[in-house]
């Protein structure tokens, strides 16, 4: 007889993994289906050029599965392999050198100041629409690094030490990415008052 | 000046917040509960900063690959799979049944919840999402010995999709359905792979089981007639019996020789639904839940609820019918056939026996092409 009510289908990345080592095909599917889209939304963040992207995406699967018999047994978080991968992928074809970008980026002053007043006006004034608004545009405008960093951070829930593995930089460059991003959203806040001043405005007549 | 720990710009960038706000469990829940009971005023910020983080995972995840570049990616993926010369030599690679990717699933979660809380306000609401990823999906593999030839039918219209079988079935596929087969010799069984909604009549063959496979969910039928609604956004799978009866049963925690033997036995097993009956499955969980029945409401442009009974029907009705159930055009001599009356009940036979009993009544023969039917008679007296 078949059971009927079965626990949860879901195979552990591990699991599937080790099954590629052996030449699993059905666990391979089943890591590209899982990976490939939030893959390539993180490549378009390193490269606008989708073709470049989607070449990376597969050239990082291709890889695995030709390379499965050499594949670490122990691979902490096959998430976190893939997306390094992926970025060594498109910084390579980029012809990016890791090493010289760094070294521009290494201004880490942390300066967490206290903002509180003109925060009271971020959060009781604007709206969900104004609030959405701001954010693509403040993605669109964003340095490249941060905006890796909120996508990694926000979208593909890595934790900072993840995130500082993947971009190959230390844990306070990755807080740093991500609170210059933040401020930058309180930093356009006169745009916001007009905008919300006029929404309000509009509401009343 | 003093630090605030919990101002919208900390909370935003709050690992256990964004935990919390993103995939909460009882005991973040109950902290941050308490943190709002302790601090009544934060109550805004925290509403702020719930919405900021959200809007930001919604927006940074605004770039996935569209379904065109997925199975452009796939189809290079999978040639580099098989030319690695590592597989045995004259052997056709193993067939993949590929279910569809599942497009935009957590950005739909996102965008979801953003709209919810649109609709709310600034009004403070708790509201719950599920773990961000989801089940596997099941992807059924098989071997086969002889030619197989993997076919894949995708709907990318607005209009119902007829397909029809080698074995003469034929399932009408929804718009964004996708189904994909094998012509090959399979001795023992019909398999098909489903992932959006289609209605499938299926010719009786009691030797050879026909089998749909949808992210888990296996349906096992002997000639019948259902609907299967497995939609991707959809957490649940739907499988409506229209005629005849059908098994359903759970894949997820089989192993390769059990599923094989189960799904070789002729007859049917697991949970067996007949006319009219509903179930749903999980696709998280792997339940199979059974669902009231719903009232029939007979319509022309929906072949599932479709009753197919003509009693002196005038061929021009029928066929008129036909072609509005299964989105298909049929060419005939109206002037000749026209007026003919018929008088059957087809309901739950594929669209070939349709057309073979309707063509037996007028002496007329039939011929498909794409899209298109094609009757010659030469009508009744």
């Amino acid at each position: 007889m078949i059971q009927i009510a079965t626990s949860t289908g879901e195979t552990k990345d591990h699991d599937l993994w080790q099954r590629i080592r052996t030449g699993d095909e059905q666990a391979f599917t089943a890591i590209f289906e899982r990976y490939h889209r939030t893959l390539y939304n993180y490549g378009s963040k390193l490269s606008t050029n989708s073709s470049l992207v989607e070449d990376a995406v597969q050239d990082v699967f291709i890889d695995i599965w030709r390379l499965r018999q050499n594949l670490t047994e122990n691979v902490t978080s096959v998430k976190f392999y893939l997306y390094r991968a992926l970025r060594r992928r498109i910084h390579v074809a980029l012809d990016k050198f890791p090493s010289m970008e760094e070294i521009s980026e290494l201004d880490d002053e942390d300066t967490p100041a206290n903002h509180t007043h003109s925060e009271a006006i971020l959060i009781e004034v604007e709206s969900t629409s104004i609030r959405a608004q701001r954010i693509q545009e403040l993605l669109a405008q964003l340095p490249e690094r941060q905006v890796e960093a909120l996508t990694l951070r926000y979208f593909d829930d890595f934790s900072i030490e993840e995130i500082a593995g993947i971009m190959g930089v230390n844990e306070k460059s990755v807080r740093n990415f991500i609170y210059k991003a933040l401020t930058s959203l309180r930093q356009s806040r006169e745009i916001l008052l007009i905008s919300s001043l006029i929404f309000w405005l509009l509401l009343f007549f | 000046m003093k630090h605030d720990p919990y101002s919208l710009t900390e909370l935003i960038r709050n690992e256990a917040f964004i935990a919390w706000v993103m995939h909460p469990d009882e005991l973040s829940d109950r902290k941050w509960r308490a943190f709002l009971e302790n601090n009544p005023g934060k109550r805004q910020t925290v509403d702020s900063a719930r919405e900021y983080v959200i809007l930001l995972a919604k927006d940074t995840g605004r770039h996935q690959p569209t379904q065109k570049q997925s199975d452009r990616m796939w189809s290079i993926v999978e040639s580099h799979m098989h030319d690695d010369g590592q597989k045995m030599p004259d052997h056709e690679p193993v067939a993949v049944f590929k279910t569809s990717r599942r497009q935009g699933w957590r950005w739909a979660r996102v965008a979801a919840s953003a709209a919810l809380i649109l609709s709310i306000g600034s009004v403070s609401y708790w509201f719950y999402y599920k773990k961000a990823d989801g089940p596997l999906q099941e992807v059924a593999v098989r071997e086969e010995t002889g030619t197989t030839n993997t076919i894949q039918k995708y709907n990318d219209t607005d209009k119902p999709m007829t397909v029809l079988l080698q074995d003469g079935s034929s399932v009408v596929l929804q718009p964004g359905g996708r189904l994909s087969y094998s012509e090959g010799v399979n001795k023992k069984r019909r398999e098909v792979t489903l992932t959006g909604k289609a209605f499938f009549e299926i010719v009786k063959n009691k030797q050879k089981p026909f089998l749909v496979y949808s992210y888990g969910l296996a349906t096992k039928v002997l000639g019948t007639s259902f609907t299967i609604d497995a939609s991707s956004e959809s957490e649940d799978i739907k499988v409506e019996v229209r005629t005849g009866t059908v098994s359903v049963f759970s894949i997820g925690n089989l192993d390769n020789s059990q599923k094989e033997a189960v799904l070789d036995k002729p007859e049917l097993e697991g949970v067996t639904l007949s006319h009219d009956q509903r179930i749903a499955f999980s696709k998280e969980s792997g339940k199979i839940i059974p669902l009231p029945a719903v009232a029939t409401v007979t319509s022309d442009k929906d072949v599932s609820k479709q009753q197919f009974v003509f009693d002196e029907t005038p061929v021009s009705e029928v066929f008129r019918i036909l072609e509005g159930a299964y989105n298909v055009r049929i060419v005939y001599d109206r002037e000749k056939m026209g007026s003919c009356p018929l008088n059957a009940t087809l309901i739950g036979q594929p669209l070939k026996e349709k057309l073979d009993v309707i063509c037996n009544a007028l002496d007329a023969q039939y011929d498909v092409t794409d899209n298109q039917i094609t009757i010659l008679g030469k009508g009744c007296k």
